[in-house]
Order: C-alpha cells, then structure tokens, then sequence
C-alpha cells in the first residue's frame, strides 16, 4: 500500500472549493468571478480523480475529463459575453448591475 | 510508514503550491497577478492528477488550461482594460474587495464543514490501485460504451466556440 489516503485529496479539494467561493464572494471584478469559478470546478474534479483511483472502468476518470471539456464551453462563453458587457458599459464591476425596482 | 515516503513528500510539495496560489488569488488585488497565480495553481493541480495515477487527466489539463483557458483570460484581462492616459494615476488591473469579513467566514465555514463531514465518512475505496497508464483505457472507453457522449461533447464544444465568435464580433 504505497499510495497516498484518499481524505489528503479531498482537504486539497475542499481548500479549493472555499477558496473559490471566497474569491467570487469578495472580487468586483467580473474576471476574478470567472477565475474563481473555474477554482471551485477544478476543486470538484480533483474529487472525481481521487475517488476512481484503482477504479477498473474509470468512471471517475472519463466523467472528468467530460468535465474539462464544458469548463472550457462555459469560459470562452462567459468571456464573450463580457467583452460585449465592456463594450456597452465600458466597465466590468458588478456592483454596476443594480435592478431599478 | 506513508509518511515519509518519496510520494508523500510530493504531495505535501504540490499541496503548498496549489493551496499557496490559490491563497494569493484570493489575497491579491492586481487581476494579473492573479491569473499567473492560477497558472501555479494549475500546475499543482496537474501534479496531484499525476499522484492519482491519472495521467490522461494530467496532459488534458495542463494543455487546456495553462495553454487554453489562461490564454482566454490574459485576452479578457487585455480587452477590457481601460485606455487610460500615460500620466494616468488609475491602474484598471486593481480591482475592488467589498465583504472580506462575511466572505471569510463563509469560505472558513465552507472549508471545516466539509472536512468534519468528510472525516465522518467511512469512503469505500478500491482494495488494489492500478498504478499504470490509463491512457490506453480511456481511449477504449471514449470510443466504446462513453461514444455517445463524446460525440456530444464535441458537438456542445464546437457550438459554444461557434456561439462565443459570434457573442464577441462587433454588432455595430
């Protein structure tokens, strides 16, 4: 048994989940929001490695890497848009959208 | 036994470099800065796919990520700056923090409670860990019982860029 215990895995995972929400929490900048967006997607994919370690069908492993892939759909999607966000309001903060109720 | 083994001392490494730079993203204020953080953070990444015995996941990762995603980024970083004057004192790269304290708490609260609740477990894991290639493997298995959802995967992946070229153009 020459391997490393699951639960190191998931406290790294779980770090960066928290850090994730922590900086999409405090960040105004809608680029840092994506960033840590991408931290908490990455957090939960390191789960889905650790846990198929060992695994004979590798579903962890493909459901993973399914997971990259519509991580990248989902950032050049949302980085499009905020170029369009730029290019109509000039700034990217988020306190900028405020609903006129 | 585990613990000083020439693998435990690799994990530790890479846990300090990926926890580390995701630290500094989260303290830094400078948008620049933070990307190159998440390049590190990336990295650590990759190295803890290759501790888990996945290396496919490892070589995909560094290639979409550190060669694709951050690219993404340092253009949205660039396009959206703003055109300030050269005697300008204004830097766009700095970007505000609002609610460090209930971000903090959050994120702590977040971080010990799914720890407590992942100590409470008892995982089923696997008895014997293939520590060879899975590349072999994975390609079987994207062209034999996942074909479907590979093949829709690629369709969804050209959409999207599809869709984002065409969100990005200039409607003027």
């Amino acid at each position: 048994m020459n391997e490393i215990p699951l639960i190191f895995f998931l406290w790294v995972g779980a770090f960066l989940f928290a850090t994730g929400l922590s900086i999409i929490l405090i960040k105004r900048n809608v680029i840092f929001v994506l960033m840590g967006v991408e931290l908490m997607l990455n957090a939960a994919n390191l789960n889905l490695i650790a846990f198929s370690r060992g695994d004979e069908q590798n579903q962890g492993l493909m459901m993973g890497l399914f997971v990259l892939v519509i991580g990248v759909c989902e950032m050049s999607i949302a980085l499009a848009i905020i170029l369009q966000v730029y290019r109509r309001f000039k700034k990217i903060d988020i306190d900028q959208f405020q609903s006129r109720n | 036994m585990i613990m000083n083994s020439p693998l435990m001392i690799g994990f530790l490494a890479l846990t300090f470099l990926t926890c580390g730079s995701a630290f500094f993203m989260l303290w830094t204020k400078n948008v620049l800065h933070a990307a190159l953080a998440m390049f590190m953070t990336m990295l650590g990444l990759a190295g803890f796919y290759v501790l888990a015995f996945a290396d496919v996941m490892a070589v995909s990762h560094l290639m979409i990520y550190v060669g694709g995603v951050l690219i993404l980024i340092l253009f949205g970083i660039m396009m959206t700056g703003h055109r300030t004057s050269k005697t300008g004192e204004t830097n766009e790269l700095f970007t505000e923090q609002k609610g460090k304290f209930w971000a903090f708490t959050i994120g702590l609260t977040v971080f010990f409670g799914l720890s407590w609740l992942m100590g409470q477990q008892h995982f089923y894991t696997f008895a014997d860990v293939d520590q060879h290639s899975k590349l072999g493997q994975a390609g079987l298995s994207f062209m034999l019982e996942y074909s479907f959802p590979f093949e829709l995967t690629g369709v969804f992946l050209l959409i999207a860029l599809v869709g984002a070229t065409y969100i990005a153009k200039n409607h003027e």
